[in-house]
């Protein structure tokens, strides 16, 4: 791969490495203006093949078990140690968290859930200084404030929302509260463009529970999943969710999921000024560091074993979370980040989430839990983020609780009761039983950032192209262990007052970190935005700052992790990015 | 375990014993004979197994037997396709390390690290059959497959639980991350696959298959029993 047999192509006006759901957002607003946009993306497209047609699309073995949508981890993966003082080790098989791979990355096999986090969650710092006094951030939690207000991105969020045909309760409509909808959001424009997806037998206890029981607001899961036909302003439509419970790991044979493959990318390419480019594996980024300009991107072409080098005007890191930091530590650009010091920036605050929950079994209720979409959650709010009082906690940030029913996929997604036998006949009949008859509530934990949790290039191992893998340094510290405590211990309390007949373990999140345990694919930070270069590797808009034509997008640059989904912020980002792009296309320098 | 199936497993033992002798490559799992409780008719039985010999195949198909022993709920493991699941999926791709980082420097982790032997999961597997079995020898001085079904349950949950005497093998690592979840596969992945044969544990249980349009059904049979689950629908049926 050395830049002498590297064939040298024409230049493009913005060359986006990653063709999921950051691309194709930022494309689209680039492309909307007229400005020639490149996407180069690893992978090939999954309209049309058995992933995505009965009878084969429903294959939980295939699809799910045995991840076959997801990145190949035999060609790439990560290697994770708890300390500094730890040799890492690979993970070998790619369990924890789950990378996309293909035109629209992991949008295609996301569950759907689309939030928006409240204004004070971009400015965690100065929030919690200003409520709970100067000391109550210790010392190894490296929170920052975003550099960006909720009131700036409250319209990409209300066009994202659009565009994926999102469903669900407002529950901030500038500034009145309204009923069912979640009244810790922060006001919106409007309602949402969709109404909310049918509710779930199990939603309704939890529903009924915490309004009668603790005075809750509970609301429905705001969701990527269609309860009707929709068109949305680009003309592109979206088929009405048949509930089928193969959402989240699978692709929608019903093109009922917002999803870039079916929304983003048919349009783009019926564009004269859009190419995406499929089976490119970047492998690089050509830096001048004289003039703090990249050049352009290098990559793989897959489909021939050719090497080439794409110039760019502009370039844009739009790749999985995780991709856009290996890149950045790869190609030398900005100073990597040492715990030791607390210096350095590139590959900080990488953060995860803290998500627990608890089976819930109910002998005389009918859950059928196949009946269910992505996102048929009930969820309240009061125990995320700062919605409540912190003071003499110990600890910050926190979680939504609700019942999430996805799925009654027969592999994965059976519950049994504590005690039951593992196998032979009495385990059959404990699965005849309770299949019908359980659900889990579950918290999702904010996860802040640690001083020693970050990101490196592994010394040791490389991927199947011979460039070293990212290592994780990564454990749940005190801090959330204890909101996985507390936001558990509120899941416990809640679905005892439900009336389940028996509750599975109570156990919150530990430490160590489990690698074989699936506990979400939210990882982020590494290439976090921030308004003080020397504690950021982009600035607030996005744009790198050592090398002015270099633009991050994606889950990397959140500065932590809150107790909501993350695909929000990621798409209210890239949005506002392909605007100020078509300003800086026009007017190249530093963007404020 | 009651008689019956304790017979049952004599039946096998028998047919085993005499395939070995014989020198016959594979014993093939048999076709249900009527067990209790078989209502759907079992399609017929693939013959052969593609990567197992016969030792570990009478090793699995005692396994399976202890882990769904034929009852008033399903037939028996072999009866079920288990076994034969477990051969295709070790002799095919996840076998052969699909998807598996299998690149060195090998390092011993611990349990929350995840697998990391240079062994692929079909190797691991019939590494841990050998194992087994001579732990089995240490303890009844009898292999696996000869075991009661009582005792051979004892040793599984030994295996669980890692709780043996000099353990050279990491039987809890290889029964909990590969073996078991190799069975709750088998048992409850689509037929296609040669386990759960004829569905039966997909009505075991009242899980209705695919294809699952419910847009209505969703409202309609909210809160009360879904009669779509009977019969289940599996890939074949639409194919």
């Amino acid at each position: 791969m050395g830049s002498s047999r590297m064939k040298i192509l024409p230049e493009r006006a913005v060359v986006i490495v990653g063709g999921g759901l950051a691309a194709g957002l930022v494309a689209r607003q680039l492309v909307r203006q007229g400005i020639d946009t490149l996407v180069l993306e690893r992978g090939g497209d999954s309209r049309g093949g058995a992933e995505s047609k009965i009878p084969s699309q429903r294959d939980e073995l295939r699809w799910d078990t045995r991840h076959g949508l997801m990145q190949d981890g035999a060609l790439e993966t990560y290697t994770l140690r708890r300390s500094r003082s730890e040799a890492s080790l690979p993970m070998r098989r790619l369990s924890a968290f789950l990378p996309g791979t293909g035109v629209g990355g992991a949008a295609n096999h996301w569950g759907g859930q689309t939030f928006r986090w409240n204004d004070h969650n971009l400015a965690l710092r100065t929030r919690f200084e200003q409520r709970y006094g100067r000391s109550v951030i210790p010392a190894d939690m490296t929170l920052q404030d975003w550099g960006v207000t909720y009131v700036e991105l409250e319209p990409y969020h209300d066009l994202f929302e659009k565009l994926f045909g999102i469903s669900g309760k407002a529950g901030n409509l500038r500034g009145q509260i309204q009923p069912g909808g979640n009244p810790f959001e922060a006001p919106r424009q409007n309602e949402y463009p969709q109404r909310p997806l049918e509710i779930t037998e199990a939603g309704l206890i939890f529903k009924e529970t915490v309004e009668r029981e603790f005075g809750f607001k509970p609301y429905p899961s705001p969701a990527a999943n269609s309860p009707d036909p929709y068109v949305n302003p680009d003309g592109m439509r979206l088929g009405a969710c048949q509930y089928c419970g193969h959402c989240e790991r699978f692709i929608c044979e019903a093109n009922a999921k917002g999803t870039p493959e079916v929304l983003l990318y048919p349009w783009l390419e019926q564009q004269p000024k859009f190419e995406l480019r499929r089976h490119c594996h970047v492998t690089g980024l050509d830096f001048d560091r004289s003039s703090g300009r990249v050049r352009g991107v290098q990559y793989l072409d897959l489909a021939t074993g050719e090497s080439f080098l794409q110039p760019g005007a502009t370039v844009v890191l739009a790749a999985f979370t995780l991709t856009n930091t290996r890149i950045l530590l790869s190609a030398g650009i900005g100073r990597p980040y040492d715990p030791e010091s607390g210096t350095g920036v590139v590959g900080k605050n990488f953060c995860y989430q803290a998500n627990s929950g608890i089976a819930l079994f109910f002998p005389n209720r009918w859950l059928n839990p196949f009946l269910a979409a992505g996102c048929t959650g009930t969820l309240i709010d009061e125990f995320n983020d700062d919605n409540f009082d912190h003071a003499g906690l110990g600890f910050l940030g926190g979680g939504y609780i609700g019942v999430n029913v996805s799925s009654g996929r027969p592999i994965g997604q059976r519950r049994l009761p504590p005690g039951t036998p593992r196998w032979g006949t009495r385990w059959k009949q404990a699965n005849a039983e309770w299949y019908a008859h359980t659900c889990a509530i579950g918290a999702q934990g904010s996860c802040y950032p640690h001083r020693e949790n970050f990101l490196d290039l592994d010394p040791d191992y490389t991927d199947a192209y011979g460039q070293p893998l990212l290592r994780l340094t990564f454990d749940f510290r005190e801090n959330e262990l204890k909101v996985s405590a507390f936001v558990t211990e509120k899941c416990r309390q809640i679905g005892r007052a439900m009336g389940a007949a028996h509750l599975g373990p109570v156990s919150s999140r530990t430490a160590p970190f489990d690698t074989r345990l699936y506990q979400g694919s939210h990882v982020t930070g590494g290439t976090i935005l921030g308004a003080d270069p020397g504690t950021s590797v982009v600035s607030p808009r996005l744009q790198h700052w050592d090398a002015e034509n270099l633009f991050v997008v994606g889950a990397s640059v959140f500065a932590h992790n809150s107790g909501h989904n993350p695909t929000g912020p990621v798409a209210a980002l890239a949005l506002r990015l392909g605007d100020d792009l078509v300003r800086y296309h026009q007017k190249p320098g530093r963007l404020t | 375990m009651n008689s019956s199936d304790v017979s049952s497993r004599g039946r096998r033992a028998f047919f085993r014993t005499a395939v070995l002798a014989a020198g016959a490559a594979t014993l093939n799992p048999t076709p249900s004979q009527g067990a209790p409780g078989d209502a759907t008719p079992a399609p017929a039985a693939p013959v052969g197994y593609l990567c197992f010999s016969p030792d570990e195949a009478a090793f699995v198909e005692a396994l399976v037997e202890v882990m769904c022993p034929a009852d008033d709920l399903t037939p028996g493991g072999i009866d079920c396709g288990l076994a034969y699941f477990m051969d295709r999926q070790l002799a095919g791709p996840f076998g052969k390390g699909d998807r598996l980082y299998r690149r060195g420097p090998w390092r011993p982790g611990r349990p929350e690290d995840g697998y990391q032997l240079p062994l692929t999961p079909e190797q691991f597997f019939k590494a841990g059959i050998k194992a087994a079995n001579q732990a089995c020898l240490a303890a009844h001085r009898r292999q696996f497959p000869e075991l009661t079904a009582e005792e051979a349950d004892r040793m599984l949950q030994a295996f669980s639980t890692g709780d043996l005497k000099a353990p050279v093998f990491g039987f809890s690592e290889w029964f909990n991350d590969l073996v078991y979840p190799l069975f709750t596969q088998a048992c409850f992945a689509d037929p296609i696959y040669g386990g759960n044969r004829g569905k039966v544990f997909w009505s075991l249980i009242g899980y209705p298959g695919l294809p699952a349009v419910n847009g209505l059904n969703m409202v309609k049979y909210r809160g009360k029993p879904y009669p779509g689950a009977h019969p289940p629908k599996s890939i074949e049926d639409f194919s």
